[in-house]
């Protein structure tokens, strides 16, 4: 509020006078973009007033001394920290100006203080297209911003692409797919102008689409299916939202309602003719979805960190800056003080992330149905009634089991001895129980129990370390400490019952048995509980029951057979946020919320124009915050989004740095283009598949890879866009065409491989994600435990999903030449599809061609075929066995899918 | 991403001592190195050997972890108080604990301590073998770190910090310093735990790739699943070498054509180069693995003879061929089995019994070769345990004051650095934190406060803003 109030004051009471002191033009250059409207250090630059007042440091300048000024210690280096921080220092001339206008006594007429002076935090115009030379290669407005930079440097964008080239580029890029034989040949005979534009059409419509873009999306929203950290338990409906963001491309949703419905999709009306906004639902996994130390048993530090981790999303994945590194301070470089992440943090402090916190142990993520509550009511009402009806029955189940044991348990010496007997000496089962008078099917549950196993029993130890002639005393020893537990057991057994008698009496609830670990040793419940050899025996137990359990047993069970017969279907679930207990946040100095500073209301950065978002009337503020960051006036969203689009299609955006357009990110390197392809986005109504359209259609995406010497010289990082980028196939494109090429492509849409809830043991396997080659589905519908990623997928630079990832790495390492080279999934793709070949054309000329064209998507050429019919015969001469020409087959299949023809897009 | 890190680095102005980080990502060959990568290429070499900011006292470090928590005060820091008031009530506050429920009394070590060597280092009856080699140890007894569940302090103790994505202290060290071996990974983590953090334990998070760690098995897994293939796709299951070569050669045929056209790409020719480097890796890496033809004598001194040792001994003499390999950073762990929330007595003995000749036949006979001078053998853990008893017979986590142990490399010998209270509840004296050890593990190698690495709008490093380097235990 205070700071609402500044500001409007500050709007007031700006001079607006002629042109600027030198010192005024200096300060707002380098200074006001930090020490502005975000006052970093508390410092506002923008007046006289507020430049004499200072910030926490004290005053920046004193009228008429310029020696004595901090703003001229800061910028001259005499006073650390030097400013302006991480950019090159000012010019003797600025700091000369300053100095000079601070000894005449430092007249502020004439200063602008405009919001912001960085190009980011400025809200985008749009530009006209550039008037180009060539004006006939602008076939959409995209070309002339791209062919104006490179006439600026006297270069020559690279020529057309080959058809085939085209469509290989455009189908990879549009579906994470290679064009199928029929499409390649229909597109070589369709000569008409609009082939193209057909096939670009015929790629957006297909599902395909939504499973390579929604897969886009899903690395910057550092999507896994579990909490990774550390105990990495299961989103087990993680999938719902994974599913919605592939539909949400394919039906091309308006993007800035695609944003909003991840941020507060929850408080967003129900669709016409629903009670629940099911897909709002759903949509907010984005914020609900990262990782979580859930076992941190400090909880207060663990929601703070949850929060934490919804800024830093949020901020680098909608908003392209990076403000949490203002959790502890000020941002170093950007103009975020930690008031703003606190503000942003009032935000999700107020939103539930948990449906239990705990004072300690392991916290429970918060789902919720995606039925309305009565629906939902009904259903947990009657799990309940079946759950405890169900722990009743194994209770009973539990008491009566240990009283059956009393009985063979006077006995329980000899049958150690006597299962000694049969598992060392491998004597007759039958014939030693007959012998010793005891029960054959107990003897040989003991049997199975005294076998020697690798697990570790250490209170076997003693018994099995005993020789003759001690082991009969050994015997009789365990005897005797079993007879202790049991006697021990059997006092809690009585208390019981007679609670169960008073109980039922009363026409009460009975009290639950005990448990069998109030008894301390491990040898006495594993004998008496379970499968051991004294527990019950699994088939016709209740022949041995007692009168009083069986009667309660008896009744139990009519009891759950009622309510069993209406019964009622878990509804579907999904991993989300709601909202929360309003917070009323303060800034934790230092990043520790031991140490509360100044209360801060909810709302966006100040510098982003945060003050616009207005009344907070929700719970969380989200609704708001979800419709301030699509407004018309937010300077990043856009930019952005349009600038990741770009960078989906040219592997490099024009912002380079595509999660950070602070100080320490790149300057566009086509501004202009930039802004018009933001602006131009939200007048079409946010539509991405309208600019895929402008984009895929240009004559700059149907450029060649190849280019002039000179100009590829001129532009060998490909700043200006001259030549199309040669790019290497993502992991999912590589796996996925593999599995087209031999056809065992399973196209199954969406739903979930992941099973189970919760985590696994700390020595289990199953803690490692489902191993991609062992599936047929698309890649994108594998499961990812967070903690164990693929390892697949972890060799060819997929994301690490921890943090939200703007840019994969494409490397080359000599790992992933092992998996063409050695793995089975390789080479069962290629012997399939030898096989295939061999089966399906008579004639290894014919049988090569189709291969060329299956697999590098394009004619094999003159002297290709006979070489690699040269190399068949040749490997099938060299190879042992019947099967030399299929092996031979399958080894030149291999070769052509490990080439790097097959492995890079022109 | 690859052009972005190198101009954002540009833009930043700092002043980075390593190779660019474009070449690294565009032009990096290998996962493990690119030997044999000519001319222009081989100077940016991700792993090449690289000369940290001063001559380093270790070469490479074995870390030898202890998943769970070995107590402390049951192993190296005895505490005759703690014996003398066994069974009183804690006579201050608890501090945040796991088991937040129970509070039990003081309980003594069920074991006595032995002085051994000529250093007089007192080792638990639990480590007898350990002791034999105490006068080559520093026994760190004031470690602290930040979080009492089992997660939180692994990736702390791995990464630096226990709830946000930082790379691996391996990873560091061979950004760092690089890999003296390209036929190998320059990071190995053996039979790592799956849990708590699992591969982000070794993970390179936002460092490029090529510095994250690889796994041989897991702790799921036995000696014997692992021995066929202990790193994945390293063997060919249809074709002959000679074969395997003919098919290669065409591979490189086809490339090779491929990119004649194709100019100013030098991916091209990394991935010629990177299929060479995998056909010589499969060649050469799987000889490191050969246990087994160690010398009898050398297999007894590790315990592999042994049912009970052997596992470990086996991850502990493969670390020792790995390490004389020029792998820069070997992880062993035995994993999962020290948490003794209760048969405290019954389950420290089973498992000291399964470590204790396996760690001591490493240091000895990584002495005897002359190894252990330029090697760090880290003996450690993620805490320690309390001195009030949990239940009638266990011990609960204990971050607040714990032991760790360090030998070769720089460090000092037969020496006790920092102390515990009377209890061994708190590091009271020459407290050191994780982010201290890290800070001296690395100074042994490379400056902490300079190994760092530009991401998301700021530099880290793995020590983050902290790490004080403990000079004192510098030999």
């Amino acid at each position: 509020m205070q700071s609402l109030w500044v500001f409007l004051t500050l709007s007031l009471t700006l001079p607006s006078l002629s042109a600027a002191g030198s010192g005024v033009a200096v300060i707002e250059k380098y200074c006001t973009a930090c020490h502005g409207v975000s006052k970093m250090s508390g410092l506002d630059l923008r007046t006289r007033e507020t430049a004499l007042k200072g910030g926490t440091r004290g005053p920046a300048i004193v009228p008429g001394h310029a020696a004595d000024s901090l703003l001229v210690k800061a910028i001259s280096g005499a006073a650390q920290p030097k400013m302006p921080p991480g950019r090159d220092a000012l010019s003797a001339d600025d700091i000369a100006a300053v100095r000079e206008w601070i000894d005449k006594g430092a007249d502020w007429s004439g200063g602008k203080a405009k919001q912001s002076t960085w190009w980011a935090f400025r809200k985008p115009v749009k530009p006209a297209a550039p008037k180009v030379k060539n004006a006939a290669w602008v076939r959409t407005p995209v070309d002339a911003f791209i062919l104006e930079k490179l006439e600026e440097k006297g270069l020559q964008p690279a020529p057309p692409a080959s058809k085939l080239t085209l469509l290989r580029r455009v189908t990879f890029d549009v579906t994470g797919l290679p064009p199928a034989d029929e499409e390649i040949r229909d597109f070589l005979a369709d000569k008409s102008p609009e082939a193209y534009t057909k096939v670009v059409d015929r790629l957006l419509s297909s599902p395909r689409y939504g499973e390579r873009w929604g897969r886009h999306w899903l690395d910057v929203a550092r999507y896994a299916d579990s909490t990774g950290l550390d105990e990495d338990h299961r989103y087990p409906d993680a999938w719902r939202y994974r599913d919605w963001v592939i539909e949400a491309f394919n039906e091309d949703m308006p993007i800035d309602r695609f944003i909003r419905m991840q941020v507060a999709g929850d408080l967003m009306a129900p669709p016409p003719g629903a009670d629940v906004n099911r897909e709002g639902i759903i949509a907010t996994g984005f914020l609900a979805l990262g990782p979580k130390p859930i076992a941190q048993q400090d909880k207060k530090q663990m929601l703070a960190d949850v929060v934490d981790e919804q800024i830093d999303v949020t901020s680098k994945a909608l908003l392209g800056v990076t403000l949490a590194c203002a959790r502890c301070h000020d941002h170093k470089f950007d103009p975020f003080p930690t008031k703003d992440y606190y503000s942003m943090a009032s935000i999700f402090a107020s939103t539930k992330s948990f449906s239990k916190v705990g004072n300690g142990g392991v916290s429970e993520m918060y789902s919720a149905p995606l039925v309305n509550r009565a629906v939902y009511e009904r259903y947990v009402d009657y799990t309940g009634k079946v759950k405890k009806l169900k722990k009743s029955l194994d209770e009973i189940r539990q008491a009566e089991s240990a009283r059956y044991s009393a009985g063979p348990r006077a006995r329980l010496a000899d049958y150690m001895v006597a299962a000694h007997h049969v598992y060392r000496d491998n004597a007759d089962v039958k014939a030693v129980a007959e012998k010793e008078g005891l029960k054959q099917d107990v003897l040989e549950r003991w049997v199975k129990y005294l076998t020697p196993s690798t697990d570790s029993r250490p209170h076997l130890d003693a018994w099995n370390k005993a020789e003759e002639p001690s082991r009969r005393s050994a015997a009789t020893r365990y005897q005797g400490e079993y007879e202790k537990f049991a006697a021990e057991w059997d006092r809690e057994i009585e208390v019981w019952r007679k609670k169960v008698e008073a109980a039922m009496k009363a026409n009460m609830d009975a009290p639950p048995p005990p448990r069998p670990d109030v008894i301390q040793d491990p040898f006495f419940r594993e004998v008496s509980f379970g499968k051991g050899p004294f527990a019950l025996p699994e088939e016709g137990a209740e022949k041995v029951y007692s009168a009083a359990s069986l009667a309660r047993f008896r009744q139990l069970k009519a009891e759950l057979a009622e309510v069993e017969k209406h019964p009622v279907a878990e509804p579907d679930m999904a991993d989300c946020v709601g909202e929360g207990e309003p917070v009323r946040q303060r800034v934790f100095v230092r990043g520790s919320y031991n140490n509360l500073g100044d209360a801060v209301s909810k709302r966006p950065p100040l510098i982003l124009g945060g003050e616009e978002m207005g009344e907070v009337k929700t719970v969380s503020g989200r609704l708001e915050l979800a419709r301030w960051l699509t407004g018309p006036d937010n300077p990043l969203t856009a930019r952005v989004f349009v600038n990741r689009l770009w960078q989906w299609h040219f592997s490099e955006g024009i912002v380079r740095t595509p999660n950070n357009y602070g100080k320490l990110g790149m300057k566009p390197t086509h501004p202009e283009l930039l802004d018009w392809l933001a602006t131009t986005f939200m007048e079409q109504g946010w539509s991405a598949k309208k600019m895929h359209r402008l984009i895929l259609l240009s004559n700059a995406y149907q450029m060649s890879s190849e280019t002039s010497d000179a100009t590829a010289k001129a532009d060998l990082p490909n700043h200006l866009f001259s030549r199309f980028p040669r790019r290497r196939l993502d992991i999912e494109e590589i796996r996925d065409s593999y599995l087209m090429l031999d056809n065992t492509m399973d196209w199954k849409r969406g739903g979930t491989l992941q099973t189970g809830v919760g985590t696994d043991g700390e020595n289990s396997a199953k803690r490692l994600s489902l191993n991609p080659e062992d599936y047929s589905i698309r890649s994108v519908y594998m499961p990812l435990r967070r903690s164990n990623l693929p390892n697949l997928y972890n060799l060819f630079d997929f994301v690490d999903s921890t943090t939200s990832c703007e840019a994969r790495s494409r490397t080359n390492v000599a790992p992933q030449a092992l998996f063409v080279m050695n793995s089975e999934f390789v080479g069962a793709r290629a012997e399939n599809l030898a096989k295939q070949l061999l089966a399906g054309e008579q004639d290894d000329h014919k049988r090569m061609a189709r291969a060329y064209l299956h697999i590098l998507n394009r004619p094999a050429q003159s002297g290709e075929i006979g070489d690699a019919l040269d190399y068949i015969q040749t490997f099938a001469r060299k190879a042992p066995g019947g099967d030399g020409k299929l092996r031979a087959w399958e080894s030149y299949l291999r070769v052509l899918m490990g080439s790097n023809e097959y492995v890079y897009v022109d | 991403m690859s052009i972005n890190e190198y101009d954002r680095r540009q833009i930043a102005g700092k002043d980075q001592p390593r190779i660019s980080r474009r070449a690294l990502l565009q032009r990096s060959a290998c996962g493990f190195g690119m030997l044999g990568l000519a001319g222009m290429l081989h100077a940016e070499n991700p792993l090449a050997v690289r000369q940290p900011h001063f001559t380093p006292r270790a070469k490479r470090v074995i870390f030898l972890f202890m998943h769970g928590g070995p107590s402390h005060i049951d192993t190296f820091d005895p505490k005759p108080k703690l014996v003398a008031d066994s069974g009183k009530p804690l006579p201050f506050k608890r501090p945040l604990t796991f088991a937040e429920g129970q509070v039990g009394a003081l309980m003594k070590s069920p074991w006595g301590f032995k002085n051994y060597g000529q250093s007089g280092l007192p080792v638990s009856d639990l480590f007898p073998h350990v002791g034999s080699i105490v006068d080559d140890i520093c026994v760190v007894r004031s470690m602290v770190g930040d979080s009492v569940d089992h997660g939180g302090a692994l990736l702390q103790l791995h990464t630096g910090h226990m709830a946000l994505t930082r790379p691996s202290m391996g990873s560091w060290v061979i950004y760092g310093l690089g890999s003296e071996n390209q036929d190998l990974p320059g990071f190995i983590t053996i039979k790592p735990t799956l849990a708590h953090g699992g591969a982000k334990n070794w993970s390179s998070a936002f460092l490029p790739g090529v510095y994250q760690g690889t796994a041989i098995g897991n702790s799921g897994l036995k000696v014997e699943d692992i021995q066929g293939e202990p790193i994945a796709y390293l063997k060919n299951k249809g074709l002959s070498t000679d074969q395997q070569r003919f098919e290669l050669d065409m591979i490189q045929k086809l490339n090779r054509r491929h990119m004649e056209t194709r100019r100013y790409d030098p991916d091209l020719e990394a991935r010629i180069e990177a299929f060479e480097l995998a056909f010589r890796m499969q060649t050469e890496a799987p000889e490191a693995f050969e246990v087994e033809k160690e010398s009898e004598a050398t297999k007894k001194l590790y315990g592999l003879d042994n049912p009970t040792t052997r596992d470990f001994g086996w991850q502990c003499l493969l670390a020792r061929r790995l390490a004389e390999r020029g792998v820069r950073f070997i992880q062993c762990s035995h994993s999962y089995k020290w948490d003794q929330h209760s048969e405290l007595y019954k389950r420290h003995t089973s498992n000291a019994a399964e470590v204790d000749q396996p760690i001591a036949g490493l240091v000895k006979d990584l002495k005897s070769r002359g190894m252990l001078d330029d090697t760090l053998v880290i003996w450690g853990t993620e805490f320690g345990r309390t001195p009030v008893v949990q239940g009638s017979d266990g011990r609960d986590h204990n971050p607040y004051g714990y032991s760790i142990w360090m030998a070769g490399g720089g460090v000092k010998r037969g020496f006790a650095y920092g102390a515990t209270d009377e209890y061994g509840y708190y590091a009271v004296e020459d407290r050191m934190h994780v982010h201290d050890l890290h800070a001296t593990l690395l100074y042994l190698m490379e400056d902490h406060e300079r190994l760092t690495y530009f991401y998301g709008g700021r530099n880290f490093r793995l020590t983050d803003v902290h790490g004080v380097v403990a000079k004192k235990i510098l030999s």
